[in-house]
């Protein structure tokens, strides 16, 4: 049987000493798309994070595993690597950085995980060209620092942006359309 | 919290160029009297104009205190144990470099300074000429002869003296007076070499000029000088760049840097500021005190970059005086501190003429157990209608053992001056470093974007090649283990 790519088992997190999550179970399989919902509170954001590597989480039981291969010790930025994308339900500014430096700081900072050379500056132009068009984002907001002054939905096409030019796997949105949230 | 660690380690990067180089060194006895300022000014055959000048500047230090009003502390230095003239041996004429002390060439080729006109510093586009301080003494300038084909004059001070004497007596002490400041005053009596440049009317230096300072001995003080005259409707970019070994006691550097921008000129100064910094603990290092202002005559810019990494104490502030009308003032700075450095760094503006217009862009950054105060003055006279100020002050704030100070000095003397002035601190968020490491950066290269983005509007105004220089250096600063 093929591996599920996604295997959360018996999850309990605790911050600051309180116990968010009580012990979650999800086995996600390649090329399924789930949803979790529920009420406010009720820690939807903190499943996500934790996915992630967000050091304020303390994993207290239970296991995170990526195509078989617990995550829990590893950095945000090797799960990140190794697929896991979050797309921030706030996305955050970097003032000073240009949006189109920082994908390809990042992209290099992926392909070099994947053992693939830098891509030079023409094919990576010609990447985010591309994607830029797929997710349908202004090409102007390539040239601005990351995030600062974009408007909600821009911050949210940007996380997508991000997203379309290095992950091939597995995705978890959070709360990427306004259609999604559960908020009031 | 998990951040302050890692930022602790990634700060805890140790300094690159803390070596010694071991040559022999003509020296002068410690201690400062008469006797010493005319033996440095005799080993130096200079004429008799300079050394009166010399000696009524140690006359007139006599009589002042050390100034006690600055934020860093430090303990008292005995001036008597300081040894104020100390150059590798042996000091001839040098003609080519072959002559050179081959230790020498070897130190400065370990730093990445090439006195090989044939050789181009590594990755730079464009020929750099250079001239190398060491201790007390230049050693070397290079692409002289080309400079001269355009009519500029770029050397060592003590040549200056010798060649150029009308050059020298007529600006020497116009912007920056031997009764100055305490350690101006002190530098005037005492200081042995440094750069002398000088740019001919309506003529753009065709290739950037740098001076290269290297403290080497231990005990010594470095007192260099540098006097730069950019005559009517000329141009110039300055760089200079610093080092020294890294020593337990701590090193007195008290420099002057003089810039008289004639109608029309403009000049660029950058800065690149490594001294050694002390140890983590806080032994050692270079206390960094240093006086430097431009002159602005009509129309003339004056424009001081900075970057500074480096110092035990960093206390200096650049400064312009625009005294012609439609003069332009720019001050672009980053500094930062780690460990125990201490950093009191800004500029002064004084608007004289109509229209003058002035710029002051601070970074500074603090990490560790670094302390930083940015101090400015916009001081707008009386004469000056129409003059404008635009400051922003900006301070990064990088773990919570470390402290960032604003201290702004405003003296508008005319209703109709505009100035405007922001300032701000931040701390680099546990947010912003887990969202870009969600994106696949490490935490050293998390932190060194948000750095460098914070730094940007500054480190754009340096020229190209050393931008990256700039740049490097800063993320070798932040560099290190991490976690
Ligand atoms: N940093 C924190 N400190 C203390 N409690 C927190 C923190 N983050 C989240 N929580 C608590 O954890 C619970 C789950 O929150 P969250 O995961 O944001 O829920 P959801 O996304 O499902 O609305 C809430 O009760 C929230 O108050
Ligand atoms: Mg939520």
């Amino acid at each position: 049987m093929t591996q599920p790519l996604l295997e959360i088992s018996n999850l309990h997190v605790a911050i600051n000493g309180t116990e968010i999550l009580h012990g979650i179970n999800l086995t996600v399989n390649a090329g399924e798309v789930h949803a979790i919902m529920g009420t406010n509170g009720s820690g939807k954001s903190t499943l996500t994070k934790v996915i992630a590597g967000h050091p304020d989480y303390v994993v207290t039981s239970g296991d995170i595993k990526l195509r078989g291969v617990s995550i829990l010790e590893q950095e945000p930025e090797d799960r990140a690597r190794a697929g896991v994308f979050l797309a921030f339900q706030y996305p955050v500014e970097v003032p000073g950085v240009s949006n189109m430096y920082f994908l390809r700081t990042a992209l290099n900072a992926h392909r070099k995980h994947r053992g693939q050379p830098e891509l030079s500056g023409a094919e990576f132009l010609a990447l985010v060209k591309e994607k830029a068009r797929l997710v349908d984002i202004d090409a102007g907001l390539l040239n601005r620092s990351v995030n600062e002054g974009f408007s909600g939905g821009e911050k949210k096409r940007n996380e997508i942006l991000q997203c379309a030019c290095w992950n091939r796997h597995w995705r978890s949105w959070m709360k990427p359309t306004a259609a999604w949230t559960s908020m009031p | 919290m998990a951040q302050n660690e890692s930022i602790q380690a990634l700060t805890e990067q140790e300094y690159k160029h803390g070596w010694v180089t071991h040559i022999d060194a003509d020296q002068v006895p410690a201690g400062l009297s008469e006797d010493v300022v005319r033996l440095i000014s005799g080993k130096k055959n200079e004429p008799e104009w300079l050394l009166q000048w010399r000696l009524r500047a140690y006359r007139h230090w006599l009589t002042m205190k050390e100034p006690t009003w600055q934020k860093p502390h430090y303990p008292k230095i005995d001036y008597q144990s300081v040894i104020y003239y100390s150059a590798p041996k042996p000091k001839k004429e040098l003609s080519s470099l072959d002559e050179v002390d081959p230790e020498l060439l070897a130190t400065f080729e370990k730093l990445g300074i090439s006195l090989d006109e044939q050789k181009r510093l590594s990755g730079v586009a464009t020929n750099v000429a250079v001239d190398v301080v060491f201790d007390s003494v230049s050693v070397k300038t290079t692409f002289q002869e080309e400079l001269k084909k355009a009519g500029i004059i770029f050397c060592s001070f003590s040549e200056a003296v010798h060649n150029h004497p009308e050059l020298v007596k007529k600006y020497l002490g116009t912007v920056v007076p031997f009764t100055d400041n305490f350690f101006a005053t002190l530098n005037s009596a005492v200081f042995s070499d440094g750069s002398f440049c000088y740019i001919p009317k309506g003529v753009r230096c065709p290739m950037e000029l740098s001076t290269y300072f290297r403290i080497n001995s231990a005990g010594t003080g470095q007192f260099e000088r540098t006097l730069l005259i950019a005559d009517e409707g000329s141009h110039v970019s300055y760089l200079e760049g610093c080092t020294a070994p890294s020593r337990d006691e701590n090193q007195l550097h008290a420099a002057v840097v003089e810039l008289v921008a004639l109608k029309g000129s403009t000049i660029k100064y950058s800065t690149v500021q490594n001294w050694y910094p002390g140890d983590k603990d806080g032994k050692g290092g270079v206390y960094n005190f240093v006086t430097k202002r431009g002159m602005a005559e009509q129309d003339a810019k004056l424009s001081w970059t900075q970057v500074e990494t480096g110092s035990a104490i960093t206390w200096k502030y650049p400064s312009c005086i625009l005294k012609g009308d439609n003069s332009v003032g720019e001050f672009y700075s980053v500094a930062m501190t780690r460990d125990y450095q201490q950093a009191d760094t800004g500029t002064k503006m004084i608007h004289i003429g109509r229209n003058t217009k002035s710029t002051i862009i601070s970074k500074g950054i603090s990490a560790g157990h670094g302390d930083q105060t940015y101090r400015g003055q916009v001081k707008i006279l009386k004469s000056a209608t129409g003059a404008r100020n635009f400051s922003a002050c900006d301070s990064l704030l990088l773990g919570d053992k470390c402290g960032a100070h604003t201290v702004p000095y405003i003296e508008s003397n005319n209703a109709g001056a505009v100035i405007e002035h922001e300032a701000s601190t931040s701390k680099i968020s546990d947010e912003q470093i887990f969202f870009l490491r969600q994106r696949g950066l490490s935490e050293e290269d998390a932190v060194n974007l948000i750095v460098n983005g914070f730094c940007k509007d500054v480190l754009s105004e340096l020229p190209m090649e050393f931008a990256v220089e700039a740049q490097k250096l800063l993320g070798l600063k932040l560099e290190g283990a991490v976690g």
